[in-house]
Order: C-alpha cells, then structure tokens, then sequence
C-alpha cells in the first residue's frame, strides 16, 4: 500500500516539477527565447543552434514550434527558416533527459531545502527573482519525483514484476504506450523521464525502455499537431515539420533497434553496453538523443524536401498571402539605399491596399467581412514587417541622408499602421448596424472614396494635381460633423445606443481622415513639404498614441 | 443610369438620372470623357435625377475633373439632391467642384 502510494506520490511531484518549471522558465525566458528566434535566420546551422537553446531553455520543443509558427505567421521568417530552428529545439530538450538519468540525490535535497529557505524569507517578493525560485523549485519537485518512484518499490523483489511487465509488453505495445503518454503529457521527455526512473527501478528492461522512449517521441509530435489547433497554413507548416523530425528520428532509430532485434543480437545488452559504467538508464537518455539528433539531421538537409511537404499537407492560406511583404526581405538591410526604395515600394502598395479594409456598402452582397477581417490583418502584418524591418536599418551605420529618409519612412508607417487600424474599427461599426442608416452609408463611401484618391496620390504615380486634391479632400470639416452630431444628439427617433454607435462612427471618420491627411504630407516629396496646409484643427479623437510620437518626430 | 446629352451654347450639359454607383461609374466616366474631349466650353451634370452615388461615382467626376483642370475649364455640377448633397458635403467633393 505504502509503495503504491509512494509510487503515486513520485508521479505527482513529477507532473508538478515539470509543470511548474515549464511554466516559469517561459515566464522567465519567453521575451529572451522570441530575441533568440529572431536571430535565427542567418544560416541553417545558426537556426538549429539558436533552435536548441531554446529548446534546453524551455524544455518544450512545442513550446518553441507554437513561438516560431506565430513568428511566421506573422512574417518575422519564412517556413524554410524555422525549419532548423525547430528541429534544433527537439535536440535541445534531450537536456532534461539526460540530467535526469544522473543520479543526483543529495544535490536534489540541497536544491529543496535551499528553496524552501529561499521562500521562507520572502525573496519569492523581490522582482525577477519570482520565477527562477519557481524553476527551481519545480526542477527539485521533479528530481523528487523521480526519487520517489526509484525508490519506492526498493527491499521488493521485482524479478517477479519485471517478469510480468517483460511479458506484456511487446515492441510494438510499447510503442503505443509511449505515444499515449506522450499525447496524454503533451511531451515526449515526460515518458522518458518517466521511463528513465522505471529501468532505474529495474521494472522495465532497456529495450522495452527503448520502444516506450520511441513511441513517445512520436506521439509529442501529434501532440504539437494538435496544440496547434486551428492555426492553418504557413503557422501549422512548422507543426508538420516538427512530426517529420519525430518521424525520421523514430524511423531510424526504431529501425536500428529492430534491425539489431532480427540480427538475432540481444537489445538490452547493446543498449547497455551504450551505458557502460554509468546507470543503464543512461542509456535511454541516449536514444531519446539520437532520436532527436538524427531526425532534425536528416529534415535540416533535406530541407527543401522537408518544407515542400509541409506546404503539401497545410498550404499557404489567402491571410498568409496576404501577409507576406511584396518587396522588403531581410538581406536587403545590408544595402540601406535598396532597402529604403523597398520600404517605399512596400508603403505605397499598402497604402493602395486600403480601400479594401473598409466595408463596399455599393455591393454589399459581394462584401464578405472574413475577405475584409483577412486584408486587415494582411496589411497590419506586413506594416509591422515594414516597421520591424527600418528599426534594423536604423540600427545599422547609416549615412546621415539615409537615416533621415529611414526616420521619415517609419513615420509614414506609424501613421499607416493608426490609419489601418482605424479603419478596421470604422467597418466594424458599419458592420454593426442592420439595416444600414444613410448617414453610416455616406460616411464610409465618402471615406473610401478619399482613399482611392490617396492610393491614385502615391508618389510613384502623382503629379501634384493628385496631391492637391487630396489636400482639398481632407480640409476641415469639423462644423459639419459637429453639426451632425448635434442632430443626432436632439434626435430621439433612434434608439440611446445607436446613437452612440452613430457617434462613434462620426469620430472615428474624422480621425481617419485627419491620418490620411498626415499620410499625404508625410509621403509627399521633400521639395514640397513647405507646402503645408492651413486651416486644419486637429480632432480631439485623434490626439493620441502612436501619431503622437510621430508628429513629434515629423 | 440615363444620360442625355444636349448644348447649351459653348457648353455642355449631361442630365443624369438613376444610381451612380459601381456599376454605372465607368459608363459614365466615359461619357463625361467623351463630352470633355468634344467641346470647348465647361461641362454640366445636372444631377436632379440622381438618387444614389457611391465612392466610384465620386471617382468618375473626380476623373473628369482632373481632364479637364490643365485645360482651365470646369466641372459643374447642379441641382444635387439632398442627401447626394450631403455625400458631397462629408467626402469633401462639394470642395472640388462647382455645384449650383
């Protein structure tokens, strides 16, 4: 009775540890990990290196997968760059598992008292110290854990029992076993750590270790798959990647312990002698390393192979093409005057992309919002690229005229992005109303069509006819909104909320075309920049965050 | 959408009725296009029939506006309805032309 509760109590310690040491140490480390991947483009062995940091880091190859699929998705890196990185951060979680075939007892009850003395006087409140007692503490729940279920069936004799477990459990049952448990855990190192304790304990032999240890390699891989959830496209390509790497691990090293197995060779010895002189746990730790090494060894070479499949099984979605910058790319920051034509190229198209993030209320039965949520989250993705992309270039050495030209661009994008965002709030107000009041209907028509003359207004294509015309277009017109708002202040015919909601729609109007306003000034040519104009007040709604800052710059 | 077409001395006007809208923006542009290259003199869209006008009607004056502009003539535009007068009035177009 005694040792099965010992035993349970080992398994609970260990869920906690691990729990508790993922969760701080991506508490922790979680900003440092996303630096560490956005480093991670230059060269394949560079992503592999920087992928098993992360992994060492945060002990979760998942964990490191979801970062880099959102980081592709939203256009940080291409798929063919994250493929080494993730296949990087699976070898970098063999660190846990080997750490844990090392017998290390009285370190661990240390590690427990100093925590514990640690907690006792409150240096859990000190600011950044927080987390690292909890990853402390979870490793020593761990390492306890692990020591209850070593040592618990300890004074038995577990020939009987390993007879029985040796009986039952084939290969092939193994196998399952492992990727259940991994599925179940979500991990592949907690099986393995799990089976690390039972050989210790000498209730399972190495090989049978060894068809657990694959199984749950494999079956972490479906767990990322279905961590993924609903992510599509280029975000749940990695995810595809991450299973390829568990794939080619379990093929080869599955296939080499079988192989060994009709050989006629004896697979607890070979595995033992890997071993030798250490604890035959050891061993374990080895496979799940070479699992991992030889599966992101082969994907890593293979890459092109490796991401063709990936795109096969979850191609690009329409908001991944969306998304992806047209002109900008990251090698094109070590040329700043390319660079700085490319950022231009890319501002214009974006800002010719506009008028499809507002609702087209002249053909409503053609106007999907999904299409329009799609655009916006396309053109926001890309303006963050763009905005990303001049923070480097302004990093670098630059000449004094192209810093001056690189500050302008990032002020055209400031305002980009608040227009972009701005109308992405307008639609969802228009969306809002059913059926469509005129008022709603004039407002968003007379805003798109200000914007088709501001894409017709681009400097690549202008004259400054089109730029006066865009001045006249987005004069003040403050008495005749205000004169609205008052109307509909006085009017009583339509319901408290609406009202609101029309009101809304009135502010946020006049702040979209204030930024439109600033976005023609910003984008005009520098000859022309004297000629400001006059007569402008800026509306209340629009005095804030991020325009802010770029008028100071201005 | 209707257009006629008459003179009116160096003039040109275009009676429009009907809804200016997606659909109906490019005939019209050309047709104001058309009576542009044609004449000499300013052009007139009478506009009383007009009920509806979109972002691409906009657009369709806004283009005949700009063809004529090098020439120093005028787009005129009259007898706009109420609520096509406000659409002109919040887009800012009642700024860009002559309206009567």
């Amino acid at each position: 009775m005694l040792i099965a509760a010992q035993l349970l109590a080992g398994l609970g310690l260990l869920f906690v540890g691990l729990k508790l040491m993922g969760a701080h140490l991506q508490q922790v480390m979680g900003r440092r990990v996303r630096r560490l991947l956005r480093m991670a483009t230059g060269s394949r062995p560079a992503g592999v290196l920087c992928g098993m940091v992360a992994g060492a880091i945060t002990q979760s190859s998942n964990a490191v997968t979801l970062i880099c699929a959102n980081l592709v998705r939203g256009g940080v890196f291409a798929t063919r760059d994250a493929i080494p990185v993730v296949a990087g951060a699976n070898v970098g979680t063999s660190a846990l598992v080997f750490i844990a075939s090392v017998n290390l007892k009285v370190a661990v009850l240390y590690l427990v008292a100093l925590v514990g003395l640690a907690f006792h006087l409150r240096m859990d409140k000190r600011t950044g110290w927080r987390e690292w007692m909890g990853v402390l503490l979870g490793l020593a729940l761990l390492f306890l854990g692990l020591d209850f279920i070593k040592s618990a069936p300890a004074g038995l004799d577990l020939s009987q029992a390993a007879h029985v477990v040796g009986e039952l459990l084939t290969p092939t049952r193994g196998f399952f076993l492992g990727c259940l448990l991994a599925l179940i855990t979500q991990s592949a190192s907690t099986p393995t750590i799990l089976a690390v304790a039972v050989v210790q304990a000498q209730v399972l032999g190495l090989g049978d270790g060894m068809f657990l240890v694959v199984g749950a390699n494999l079956g972490s891989g479906l767990a990322t798959l279905i961590s993924a959830g609903d992510m599509r496209g280029a975000g749940r390509q990695l995810c595809v990647s991450a299973i390829q790497v568990k794939a080619m691990g379990c093929l080869i090293v599955g296939g080499a312990a079988l192989a060994v197995m009709a050989a006629g060779l004896n697979l607890d010895v070979m595995l033992g002698r890997i071993g030798s002189g250490r604890d035959p746990a050891f061993a374990l730790s080895v496979v799940f390393f070479a699992l991992q090494a030889s599966g992101a060894l082969v994907v890593v070479t293979l890459i092109g192979l490796s991401e063709a499949i990936a795109v096969r099984f979850s191609p690009a979605t329409r908001e991944d093409k969306l998304s992806r910058p047209h002109f900008i790319h990251d090698r094109a920051v070590s040329d700043p005057p390319t660079a700085l034509d490319l950022v231009a190229r890319e501002t214009a198209r974006l800002v010719v992309c506009l008028p499809t993030i507002l609702p087209d209320l002249d053909q409503r039965a053609h106007d999907e919002p999904k299409a329009r949520l799609a655009a916006w989250q396309g053109a926001e993705a890309i303006a963050a690229a763009t905005d990303r992309f001049l923070t480097e270039l302004i990093d670098q050495r630059l000449t004094r005229e192209d810093l001056d030209l690189a500050l302008r661009a990032q002020a055209q994008v400031d305002l980009l992005r608040a227009l972009q965002e701005t109308l992405h709030e307008f639609g969802a107000v228009v969306d809002a109303f059913h059926p469509l009041p005129p008022l709603v209907f004039n407002l968003s028509e007379s805003l798109r069509a200000v914007l088709l003359v501001l894409a017709d207004a681009v400097p690549e294509e202008a004259g400054e006819g089109d730029l006066e015309v865009l001045n006249a277009l987005t004069g003040d017109r403050s008495d005749l909104l205000d004169r609205i708002r008052r109307d509909l202040a006085a009017s009583c015919a339509t319901g408290g909320s609406e009202v609101r909601t029309l009101m809304r729609a009135t502010s946020l109007f006049e702040r979209a075309l204030w930024l439109v306003r600033r976005l023609s000034l910003a984008l005009r040519p520098r000859a022309n920049e004297d000629n400001s104009p006059e007569g402008w007040s800026v509306p209340a709604a629009a005095q804030n965050g991020r325009v802010e800052a770029v008028e100071d710059r201005g | 959408m209707q257009i006629e077409t008459e003179a009116s001395g160096e003039d040109t006007v275009l009676k429009v009725s009907g809804r200016l809208d997606t659909l109906n923006a490019k005939p019209f542009e050309g047709q104001l296009l058309e009576a542009v290259k044609a004449s000499n003199g300013a052009i007139v869209v009478d506009m009383a029939g007009v009920d509806y006008v979109s972002s691409s009607g906009l657009r369709a004056l806004l283009v005949a506006g700009k063809a004529m502009s090098p020439h120093k003539r005028k787009l005129r535009l009259k007898s706009l309805q109420p609520q096509i007068q406000e659409v002109f009035d919040i887009s800012g177009f009642s700024a860009l032309f002559d309206i009567h």
